[in-house]
């Protein structure tokens, strides 16, 4: 690897200011507000992995909110005490939910790699529209397998013994945190370490070929980079990284559902992507951002039935006409100026 | 329990398959030719036609228009809500990528249902049929006018749009800018009023089916989502650059969507599968959609996209 | 950027995090009371597939407005707050914890929904806040009172009382009726089916079919023949408004001349005209159903004092509500029993007095509920409302017929 480029430290160190901004938070803001950036990290999740299969490889999807849902449910559905069962064996309240959101990792983003591999027929808007059709059928599909789904009544989290968090707060390295500041801890230090993988993930060998398969496959194909695998790797990895947002997720609402998981936040995580800037990962906290404060804002200009849906497409539509770059194009104009003005004339 | 097969039973359900199938048809077609003449997948298809009805609806009952005037009412303003949508809010980024057209496209969604909701609730309306609702009995299998009357519309539309592209000079540009664009430039087609063109024509097709539909599932500002899907899986089925093959499509999802509800119920390794559980329509069609795109991506009638490097 | 300024960023940085955030002190005793105010929080479909349900909200609103412009409840004026969740739980959940904890409700009301209320009932009754009148008719939410002491039951009959009512009736009058049944696939219509079926026990009436459907479905067509291929000769519409009309109109599309039995959600005059209209009344006509509520679109009600309030409250306090939308009748009625807890839990109110009220109503003068109809409740029988009239649809409106039904809970 060499010596660390200055770009790299000046990174490192941009990370780390970050990493501190972000623990250092809570103390500032109230609990309900914690809870509220909380959602923010676990969006930011889904959204760094949306952009390494719709950014990086091109392919888009407009289904995760689907993984989320495998995510979700996995790790309710192996802490519940409700009496769910698949094969036999009945579900009653063994696992601690942390210790779930890597297996719902790994089950999400198995799930993710076998719909890549089918998926690689597939290209540009007929893979959207068929992501659509998943993310549209997948809550009557939850509906349908009540057994170990829970059907439409869902899994309740809240206070069984799985769950950590509770009203009383949570023991964590000897201090005592509030539920919504243990979860704000616990979605931020997992989003920024898979942010970082993502960043190892994405600057070295692996990013170059998923970048070369989004910008021409026909050359990726003809210098040698196998569309099949890193195609169905950015499926897997994607997936993965929703299945944790999700787990997150059925943490944090404390209750599984099918309708927790509506088409709505599949077309909302694409929306955050795109907006907060493709191909790059500085955009994507506005994108989670967005995805989280959005709908609040909206409501805020009125209330009457229909105008927040009114005010937040305008303002989606508004936001692409000016910005077909997102936000990160938008910054990425703004750095060359700000170096302008850093620099002094010799 | 399977049900036995009665051919009245059967009758009725292939009528009442093509008459929804019509309806889906419609709209499948106004994707195709949005989809030919901009490469654009408009999912705010469904969302526009709704709009639509509720104009011919508010036209209807609070403006006293009778049924026929507001029908035609209803397709001009269509026609130019289409061509309005596409200058104003799609051409300026045509040659932005696909995800930019499909986040502006959801934004149109989200404008009409939330405008659809706060100008007329959301509460369930009648819509007029123009056609009786008697049932007529044919051999024993009760045929109701208004499927009828729906085939037939739908099928009017379609045959007045194919005499509009095969014999006017209008259609045939627009036919031309949708394969060409630079060569139809340079014969003098105003390609960009051309897709406008396209899209106003779609939007008419959608208000077609929309209207159609509405006295059957009534009128609410969700009436159209399923139906979109619906349409979808028709457009993938027949072709998405196919008009021929969206028709198709759409009359066979219909019938073949009704049969299947009516006598599938099969064993698929230990899981006894009942597809006739009416709740699975839904995902039927988006099973379609799946293995068409997997199996055969251009669909019935479509011609396999060779890439040329 | 230079590798000093990169260093000085370091430095900061660990020593700013040696400050560690403490955990929070809770709120203390009554939140959300004052001398001179009480607020009340709750989640409604703002937006969404089913935001027809928000008039239920703005019916609540409009009484407790027209209650505070004559001085509130022992002084105090009641604010209502209500947030949209889209009808998505999860939004019902991060919006009631808005309500509790960043605005400090005294208590939660009127939060529409089953799954969205069952979604926050751990929460509240951990944190000791009141549920109070969840607009659902879930049978769960006034027969789980002891393991949810601070959760009342929803302010209607619940879906198992009348399913079990029409059993009832169809086993005293129709005894040898072969039902079919069309329900949504939810808790709602699943409740319904139940409470028949517990309804036609012990009598010679039989459930030959029944078709669910799905809420995102276009339409019930393919569930209508089925039913009717079953040689039923009665039909049970489990279903919610939209989907009963269409139920009406396919049965009348096949040729199908069923009893029809209709349930109180789908019941609104305004709805059952909808779905006579352009020569369906054939199949409109002679259908029954349940109802305990002022339906303000009905004639008989059209000098009725309840409903003449009903209409100047929300001419004056909703401008622009359709009056004709029963919801609002039905949030004004569950506001009017909230005004009659807060005035019956005295001049200092604190969350538990308030829901030992609850277990206490007795109430028989709600102008917006049917006369006769008394809203109880005791220490073993939570379900506030537990009586329904049957009506018959004739000529273009509903015809009561018969006593009250009662249904006794367990």
């Amino acid at each position: 690897m060499g010596r660390p480029t200055s770009r790299t430290v000046s990174l490192g160190a941009l990370f780390l200011a970050g990493c501190t901004v972000v623990y250092v938070l809570p103390a500032f803001i109230s609990s309900f507000r914690a809870q509220q950036f909380a959602y923010v990290g676990i969006y930011l999740i889904a959204l760094i992995g949306l952009n390494i299969l719709t950014g990086y490889t091109g392919q888009i999807s407009l289904g995760h909110g689907a993984f989320m849902a495998i995510g979700g449910y996995t790790t309710g559905i192996l802490i519940s005490d409700q009496g769910l069962q698949i094969a036999g064996h009945t579900f009653s309240n063994d696992l601690k939910d942390v210790w779930t959101i890597p297996i719902a990792a790994v089950v999400a983003g198995a799930a993710g790699f076998l719909f890549g591999l089918p998926a690689l027929r597939l290209s540009g808007l007929y893979l959207a529209l068929a992501t659509f059709a998943i993310a549209v059928s997948a809550p009557a599909v939850l509906k349908k397998f009540e057994t170990f789904t829970g059907g439409g009544t869902g899994i309740n989290l809240f206070g069984i013994k799985g769950l950590t968090g509770s009203i009383s707060g949570v023991h964590v390295f000897g201090h005592k945190l509030d539920f919504y500041d243990w979860l704000y801890y616990l979605s931020w230090t997992i989003a920024l370490v898979l942010l970082a993988v993502a960043w190892l993930l994405l600057r070295g060998r692996i990013g170059r070929a998923f970048r070369a398969v989004r910008d021409s496959e026909t050359a990726a194909a003809s210098s040698g980079v196998s569309l099949a695998t890193y195609k169905t790797l950015a499926f897997a990895v994607s997936a993965a990284y929703a299945g944790v947002a999700g787990a997150l997720y059925a943490i944090a609402n404390t209750y599984v559902n099918p309708d927790t998981f509506p088409i709505t936040l599949s077309i909302f995580l694409l929306v955050g992507v795109v907006v907060g800037g493709l191909g790059t990962l500085s955009g994507l906290v506005v994108g989670a951002v967005l995805v989280q404060f959005l709908p609040l804002w909206s409501q805020e200009v009125s209330k009457s039935p229909g105008a927040p849906a009114v005010v937040y497409g305008v303002i989606l539509i508004a936001i692409m006409l000016a910005l077909p770059g997102g936000v990160a194009g938008l910054l990425r104009r703004v750095r060359p100026l700000a170096r302008r003005l850093y620099t002094r004339p010799r | 329990m399977p049900v036995a097969f009665v051919f009245s039973e059967f009758g009725q359900q292939v009528v009442s398959g093509l008459a929804s199938g019509s309806v889906y048809a419609a709209l499948a077609l106004a994707l195709v030719i949005i989809h030919r003449s901009t490469g654009v997948i408009n999912f705010a298809q469904g969302e526009m036609a709704m709009f639509a009805t509720y104009i011919a609806w508010t036209l209807d009952v609070n403006h006293g228009f009778p049924f026929w005037g507001a029908f035609f009412a209803t397709l001009a303003i269509s026609f130019v809500g289409g061509v309005a949508i596409q200058r104003a809010v799609i051409a300026p980024i045509q040659g932005a990528s696909v995800l930019t057209i499909v986040i502006v496209t959801i934004g149109l969604i989200l404008v009409l249902n939330g405008a659809a909701t706060w100008l007329w609730t959301g509460e369930v309306r009648a819509f007029h049929s123009p056609f009786p609702t008697r049932t007529v009995d044919v051999g024993g299998v009760a045929i109701s006018l208004q499927d009828v009357g729906t085939l037939a519309v739908v099928v009017g539309a379609v045959a007045a749009l194919w005499a509009f592209f095969r014999f006017t000079k209008l259609g045939l540009a627009l036919r031309a800018a949708a394969v060409n664009p630079d060569a139809s430039r340079l014969v003098g087609v105003r390609v960009g009023w051309m897709l406008a063109l396209g899209w106003g024509l779609a939007a008419m097709l959608g208000a077609v089916a929309g209207m159609l539909t509405a006295p059957t599932v009534f009128l609410d500002p969700q009436m159209m989502q399923a139906i979109l899907i619906y349409a979808f899986a028709a457009a993938v089925l027949g072709g998405i650059d196919s008009p021929i093959g969206a028709i198709v499509g759409g009359l066979s999802l219909g019938v073949g969507l009704n049969l299947i509800g009516t006598y599938a119920e099969i064993d698929v390794w230990f899981v006894h599968v009942n597809l006739t559980a009416a709740e699975l329509r839904l995902p039927i069609a988006l099973f379609v959609i799946l293995v068409v795109l997997l199996v055969r991506p251009a669909g019935l009638f479509g011609k396999p996209v060779v890439k040329k490097i | 950027m230079s590798r000093k300024l990169a260093l000085t960023c370091a430095a900061l940085c660990a020593a700013l995090t040696a400050v560690v955030p403490s955990a929070l002190a809770r709120e203390s005793a009554e939140p959300g009371i004052t001398p001179t105010s009480i607020l009340l929080g709750g989640t409604a479909p703002l937006s969404g597939s089913a935001s027809a349900f928000s008039s239920v909200a703005r019916g609540a609103e409009a009484y407790f407005k027209y209650v505070n412009a004559r001085g509130g409840v022992n002084g105090r004026k009641i604010d209502y707050k209500y947030l949209d969740d889209a009808y998505n739980p999860a939004q019902t959940v991060q919006a009631t914890r808005q309500l509790v904890e960043s605005d400090q409700v005294f208590a939660i009301f009127n939060s529409v929904g089953t799954e969205h209320n069952q979604a926050i009932r751990e929460y509240l009754n951990q944190l000791k806040v009141p549920q109070l009148f969840p607009a659902t008719g879930s049978t769960s939410f006034g027969r789980d009172y002891a393991k949810y002491p601070w959760t009342t039951a929803g302010f209607q009959p619940s879906y198992q009382a009348e399913g079990w009512i029409y059993g009832k009736y169809l086993a005293r009058t129709k005894a040898r009726a072969k039902v079919a049944v069309i329900f949504q696939n939810d808790d709602y219509g699943k409740d319904l089916l139940a409470g028949l079926k517990r309804g036609i026990q012990r009598s010679s009436v039989k459930i030959v079919a029944a078709e669910p459907y799905e809420v995102t479905a276009s339409d019930v067509q393919s569930q209508i023949a089925k039913l009717k291929a079953s040689g039923a000769d009665t039909l049970m519409i489990f279903a919610t408004p939209r989907f009963a009309i269409q139920s009406f109109v396919f049965v009348n599309k096949l040729g199908w001349k069923p009893l029809i039995v209709n349930n109180i959600v789908s019941s609104a005059s305004s709805i059952m005209t909808i779905a006579s209209e352009g020569g369906t009344s054939k199949a409109v006509v002679g259908a029954l159903s349940g109802v305990y509520l002022k339906d303000p679109t009905d004639p008989k009600w059209a000098n009725d004092p309840g409903i003449k309030l009903y209409r100047q409250v929300l001419k004056t306090y909703a401008p622009g509500a359709n009056w004709k939308d029963v919801y609002h009748g039905y949030g004004m009625s569950v506001a009017y029993t909230m005004v009659e807890v807060l005035k019956a839990a005295g001049k200092n109110p604190t969350r538990a007095s308030v829901m030992a009220q609850t277990a206490k109503l007795n109430i028989a003068s709600n102008p917006f509920l049917l006369p006769g109809i008394l809203v109880k409740t005791t220490a073993t029988d939570r379900f506030a409302i537990e009586q329904t009239q049957l009506e018959r649809w004739e000529k273009g409106k509903w015809v009561a017929f018969g006593a009250l039904w009662g249904y006794r809970a367990g």
